[in-house]
């Protein structure tokens, strides 16, 4: 089967990609609070030691997020 | 201030996102003419102001925490949505002054578009002016507010630049009535229906407040119960489901606002500012990172220790000399003891750990003002929730490290509520500026002053292991409340990092004096009572007993032959003994046997419950000091200190002749006085900040027998 998408978690380092959607109902209320669309330009910019906390760039705002919450969020193939 | 007078004045409330500079304006406005209130219903402080318009009229300005929608997932955030949705509140605003990042200017939107349905007056102040100019970025501010229906003015509040401008527009507004503008959100369907209901059932002044209602029914403080149900039968039969409504209505929001600032705000090319992103690639590298948070917490307990001992010392020695000023001159009575010993001594007490709670909070306030704290909360986040709490977390452990007080108050920016709740019952075993006096004594007393390798002072190493060991003991509690809490809320992180930037030294200033209010007067007052009940147990006993042990230890000390300080200093001795806290340390010696302690420290251990640092004091009366007593709590004071040491060196048990401090006793002490509760002001707080005494009093018997066990083990594996 061909991955129609993949989600923030799945970006290497400096990649970029345009976000599909939110899948965590609250979080996306927060998310999209925030600045975060579907369509905003996401790029990966760093990961904490253990991959459990990534630092990421949506639209030049910067962000925090947990694994989860980046694996919540679909972006294109 | 009196309810008239408070209602006379308008009230403005600031509104914004986190990051707009909402704070700063407020400063800039309102200066030291504010103070921090509780807001009803849910703990959270708003902040209260004045000041005057260009017309000389006093208003009354609020600044409600930074929120990014009507829609809030953090206990602060949820405030702002529950003033503007019940207008009977008495602080429910008249104005807005909406306050934005124009150079996010598309990021700061949303929550205007929801304040403009909810038709306040309302205007935009554009932040951070001076930001703009730098990185070349233009925006039609005429064409802007044309297109809102508001009054727009471009500010910094960093610079002070427009804000006349911006308080002449706000006089506008409140002078004129203008006719109620359309509303920006169309609801859908749905949403109408759900509204309308809402509106015909419990009642609200306009649709979209209505359908706010029908969204956060369940926890807005300002429903009746009855309400609560009408629209919670509402909800569920129109089958409203408010999350998925909430992201609509959001995109739909920024579709109509998005084309908006397109035509208004002329971008430059491309954003020059790296320089976050250069100081991120080391601050916040997976290994880097860790190891410069390490090294500036290292400098900052340096700091607090190196630069507080001169006021400290100042403090103490004012103190020690308006006390025994105060006896000279007034006569001899109970009375000038209450005066001295019992307020002056509080008072007193309370002042000395005001330098390095101030130092410490100046720090972390200014690593916060510049953007860095969001990274420790980004680098330690995950590390945090294995035991129980979230990045935020660090924030407020790190200031326990000064006073657990302001350190728990500052949990509120902690959305998940087991979390906050975690951080808050484990914060007071952090080992607070109370706790170092006692540390001091009796580290003195069984680590030799000797260097390891020619470098590491073994005292010193030995008190790292009492912080180490504090924080192993928050750690592990949080580790044993995780899996004992349940919670069906899910946890977010999702945090916003901001671009780094110079502090605003006013916004720093008063953040700081707020932290040192909150101790003064949170803290404080508890530890002044307390202090004047623990000097009346000290200073009276029953019957006529502390007159008759006065006498009779007088004849015996002329007998003697003492010179006139031992006598004054076995009188004091005696009388301790003999008084209500006498009789109590002795009832409770039993209880205290075990642990290795005699009754002299359990005196000292009960008199220490309100703070800390009464220990030593207490000791140095016991082991008839008194005369040198006020110079032992004091860090510089070495040689009353030594005189105390050899005084504990030489004390014996009464009944077995065994010497009383062993190493055994003092290391059971030790560990007592680092997972003990002896702070009724915590337990105060941490009352008001949970809403009941369920918590405090969990947590306190949780540190007491975590305490009293440990103390127990450690002595009897030395022993």
């Amino acid at each position: 089967m061909v991955r129609r998408y993949r989600t923030v978690e799945n970006l290497k380092s400096r990649e970029c990609a345009r976000t599909l959607r939110i899948e965590d109902p609250v979080l996306a209320s927060r998310l999209t609070a925030m600045g975060v669309l579907p369509g905003s330009l996401i790029e990966m910019v760093r990961c904490t030691p253990f991959g459990h906390t990534y630092y990421v760039k949506a639209d030049g705002i910067r962000l925090a997020l947990r694994r989860e919450e980046a694996q919540s969020i679909l972006v294109e193939a | 201030m009196s309810a008239a007078v408070a209602k006379q004045a308008r009230t403005i409330a600031l509104i914004g996102n986190p990051n707009s500079g909402k704070s700063t304006l407020f400063n800039l406005l309102t200066g030291l003419r504010q103070k921090t209130g509780n807001f009803p219903g849910i703990t959270v402080d708003i902040k209260r102001g004045r000041f005057s318009l260009p017309s000389g009229r006093e208003v009354e300005l609020i600044d409600l925490p930074g929120a990014y929608s009507l829609y809030p997932t953090a206990t602060d955030e949820k405030i702002v949505t529950a003033l503007l949705t019940n207008p009977a509140d008495p602080h429910y605003p008249d104005a807005v002054i909406y306050v934005a990042d124009v150079t996010h200017l598309e990021k700061h939107l949303l929550l205007l578009t929801q304040l403009l349905d909810l038709h306040l007056p309302l205007l935009m102040a554009l932040n951070m002016a001076d930001a703009a100019k730098d990185i070349g970025l233009k925006v039609n501010t005429t064409k802007l507010s044309e297109k809102l229906g508001i009054p727009v003015v471009l500010i910094s509040s960093r610079t002070g630049e427009n804000i006349s401008k911006l308080l002449s527009e706000l006089e506008k507004l409140l002078e004129e009535k203008k006719e109620q503008p359309a509303s920006f959100y169309s609801l859908d369907e749905r949403e109408k229906s759900v509204s309308e209901a809402v509106r015909l059932n419990v009642g609200a002044d306009d649709p979209y407040r209505a359908l706010l209602l029908a969204h956060h029914h369940s926890w807005l403080p300002s429903l009746t119960e009855q309400a609560r149900q009408t629209i919670a039968a509402i909800v569920s039969e129109k089958q409203f489901n408010s999350l998925k409504h909430q992201v609509d209505e959001t995109l739909s929001r920024y579709d109509q606002f998005t084309p908006i600032v397109r035509q208004t705000v002329q971008h430059p090319p491309r954003f020059p500012s790296t320089t976050t992103d250069h100081l991120d690639t080391i601050l916040t590298n997976q290994w880097i990172g860790p190891l410069v948070f390490l090294l500036v917490m290292l400098l900052i307990f340096e700091a607090v220790y190196e630069w507080s001992s001169i006021p400290m010392d100042f403090i103490e020695a004012s103190f020690s000399q308006l006390s025994s000023l105060l006896k000279d001159y007034l006569p001899e009575h109970w009375t000038t003891d209450l005066l001295t010993d019992g307020v002056l001594a509080g008072l007193g007490g309370i002042l000395m750990f005001v330098p390095q709670i101030a130092i410490l909070f100046f720090l972390i306030t200014f690593l916060e003002e510049v953007g860095y704290m969001a990274r420790v909360v980004f680098l330690f986040d995950q590390f945090m929730r294995q035991f129980g709490m979230n990045g935020r977390s660090i924030v407020s452990l790190i200031s326990g490290g000064a006073c657990a007080v302001p350190a728990i108050m500052s949990c509120r920016t902690i959305g998940n509520w087991k979390e906050r709740l975690i951080t808050i019952l484990v914060t007071p075993f952090i080992t607070c500026s109370a706790r170092i006096p006692v540390y001091i004594v009796l580290i003195g007393l069984v680590v030799p002053d000797q260097r390891v390798l020619g470098i590491f002072s073994l005292q010193s190493l030995a008190f790292t292991c009492m912080y180490i060991l504090g924080v192993i003991a928050a750690l592990g509690t949080g580790y044993f409340l995780k899996k004992v809490l349940h919670t069906r809320e899910s946890s977010y992180l999702a945090l916003e990092l901001p671009v780094y930037r110079m502090p605003h030294w006013r916004n720093l200033w008063l953040t700081v004096w707020e932290k040192i209010f909150a101790f003064i007067w949170e803290a404080g007052r508890v530890i002044l009572v307390v202090s004047v009940i623990l000097w009346a147990l000290a200073s009276f006993g029953p019957g006529s007993s502390l007159k008759e042990t006065e006498t009779r230890v007088r004849a015996m000390a002329s007998a003697r032959g003492l010179t006139p300080a031992q006598t004054e200093d076995l009188v004091a001795a005696q009388k301790l003994e003999a008084s209500y806290a006498g009789h109590l340390g002795k009832a409770f010696e039993p209880f205290m046997r075990p642990l290795g302690y005699d009754w002299k420290i359990s005196i000292a251990i009960f008199t220490s419950f309100a703070a800390r640092e009464v220990f030593t004091g207490t000791l140095a009366i016991l082991y008839q000091l008194g005369s040198a007593e006020r110079d032992i709590s004091d860090p510089a004071e070495n040689e009353a200190k030594a005189t105390l040491r050899q005084r504990m060196r030489e004390e014996k048990f009464a009944d077995t002749g065994q010497p009383v401090y062993t190493l055994a006793t003092a290391l059971s002490l030790l560990v007592f006085y680092a997972f003990a509760l002896q702070c009724m002001s915590t337990l105060a707080v941490v009352r008001r900040e949970t809403g009941s005494w369920k918590w405090p009093l969990l947590q306190f018997i949780f540190m007491a027998l975590l305490a009293y066990l440990s103390a127990w083990g450690v002595y009897n594996l030395f022993v």
